[in-house]
């Protein structure tokens, strides 16, 4: 029964969300199998919702541990726990009253601390994507050496200096991102979706049972 | 150790420190490169240049602090050009981040007499990802009935006639990863056939190429540079057309090193 349960569950609300995008069922605007879908996918929502609570207790839960042992980098737990609390008391307060200064607060919090710190974890990526590139773009093989001119040329094209240094690269970055880089990602595409669709099959039909727990 | 190993094997301090100046020097004495306008660039604008003033175009706001330097620029060219046009702005986000973006375009566009309720709105963050956005494109007002200021959505003017996202006048998606556009073509403009255009952070351009070439995408702002390009049309310079001559000589910084890299190692190959 703990098998069977779950998979006549996952079959039934598959085959629900399946048939919403091709059957209707009943005189309305709005048909019976529609209505089944819309209150599954409202069911998804809640549920996410509890996932990003429960993220919560247990990141609390495992830097909690690293302050009391003071395991190594104890010190970066206290600051995150620090930071989740602070951030959760004063963006409840914020969203139970709006409009006054806790909500002021907790917008400021948001502009001049996560936000910018956040663009400058993205922004050291720069570094280390040009130190990088400039180890691995090597011309060691044709296949390394097309790369090489690809990668080159498309940089050449997006960036305004490319333009005043010939007014073709851009062109060519064109060229690049619509013929190749598209044919490319276009398989990909199929290939995850043709992939994606057999998977989700097997999954109704109870052959691929990984999700329930077990290597059966 | 050579000459030609010493500049394969360059220090990364070096190229930190190299790197860092191409972006500083630009940011802080701009060269003013001229940027051309990219025709993707130019359809968004077109599409918003063809609304009409009453219009509701929904923006949803999908991107996070990291992908913010690229794509929120986008975001507030956009509004800037909607508020313009007279054209309502509603907006949502199903990343965490999103709706604390849109409170920071809001609170300039309320400022200047714009309307919460009636001529803006932010319907804040819904969960559940790809699924979400499946539901909010085919039941809006069931899908939020309170708005991230915790007011009752029902009620507001914006808010009038509009049931699935067919009845917004254009769906923008300011994305920088997933769930994002892809996710809206497949679960809302496939099934209900909205206009849908996109504005993207420049590592997600690719992925996004095939949508705009099947015409599911009506336009594309590709990173920082779209957002630059849109400023330039609008006639509004703003952060992103400052940050281009930086991104110029940091694309050039690298370029070289490439470039250095590949010569020594081509003539160390043919001395040995």
């Amino acid at each position: 029964m703990r098998r069977e349960v779950p998979i006549v569950i996952t079959f039934v609300v598959g085959i629900i969300m399946l048939l919403t995008n091709f059957i209707k069922i009943g005189a309305g605007e709005v048909g019976l199998i529609q209505q089944w879908s819309s209150e599954l996918s409202n069911w998804v929502i809640i549920v996410a919702a509890f996932a990003v609570g429960l993220a919560s207790v247990n990141l609390m839960k495992i830097h909690s541990n690293n302050i009391t042992r003071q395991r190594p980098g104890w010190v970066n737990s206290l600051i995150l726990v620090g930071s989740l609390i602070a951030f959760a008391i004063i963006g409840t307060i914020a969203r139970l009253n709006p409009g006054t200064a806790t909500a002021e607060l907790n917008q400021n919090l948001f502009d001049y601390v996560m936000s910018p710190l956040g663009a400058a974890m993205f922004a050291i990526l720069c570094f280390y994507i040009a130190s990088a590139s400039y180890r691995a773009f090597r011309m060691r093989s044709a296949e390394a050496t097309v790369l090489l001119i690809a990668a080159v040329l498309v940089m050449l094209g997006r960036a305004p200096i490319g333009e005043l240094m010939w007014n073709q690269f851009p062109g060519i970055a064109k060229w690049l991102l619509d013929i190749p880089n598209t044919a490319g990602q276009r398989a990909i595409m199929i290939g995850a979706a043709i992939g994606g669709f057999a998977t989700s099959l097997r999954i109704l039909l109870g052959i691929e049972r990984g999700h329930l727990g077990g290597a059966e | 150790m050579s000459f030609l190993s010493k500049l394969q094997n360059i220090d990364r301090r070096v190229i930190y420190v190299i790197v860092l100046l191409a972006l500083a020097i630009p940011l802080i004495n701009p060269l003013g490169i001229p940027l051309s306008i990219s025709p993707l660039t130019e359809d968004v604008y077109n599409l918003v240049e063809s609304l009409q003033p009453g219009d509701v175009v929904l923006m949803s706001l999908d991107y996070s602090p990291g992908g913010s330097p690229d794509v929120h620029p986008q975001a507030v060219a956009v509004a800037e050009h909607l508020y313009k046009k007279g054209v309502k702005m509603a907006m949502v986000s199903f990343w965490d981040a999103g709706p604390m973006y849109g409170e920071q375009i809001l609170k300039k566009y309320e400022e200047q007499g714009l309307v919460y309720g009636t001529d803006v709105v932010n319907l804040g963050f819904v969960s559940g990802g790809e699924t979400a956005i499946r539901q909010f494109g085919f039941d809006v007002p069931g899908t939020v009935k309170v708005d991230f200021r915790g007011k009752n959505t029902a009620g507001m003017p914006i808010m009038e006639g509009i049931k699935d996202a067919r009845d917004f006048a254009l769906v923008i998606d300011f994305v920088s990863g997933n769930p994002g556009i892809n996710e809206w073509v497949r679960q809302v403009q496939g099934p209900l056939g909205i206009k849908l255009a996109a504005g993207a952070v420049t590592v997600n351009v690719p992925q996004t190429m095939p949508f705009v070439q099947s015409g599911q995408v009506l336009g594309l702002l590709q990173g920082l540079r779209g957002a630059a390009e849109y400023e330039i049309l609008i006639g509004v310079p703003g952060t992103a057309a400052a940050g281009m001559d930086a991104q110029s000589l940091g694309h050039m910084a690298i370029i070289a090193f490439i470039l250095v890299g590949n010569i020594a190692f081509l003539l160390d190959k043919k001395v040995k």
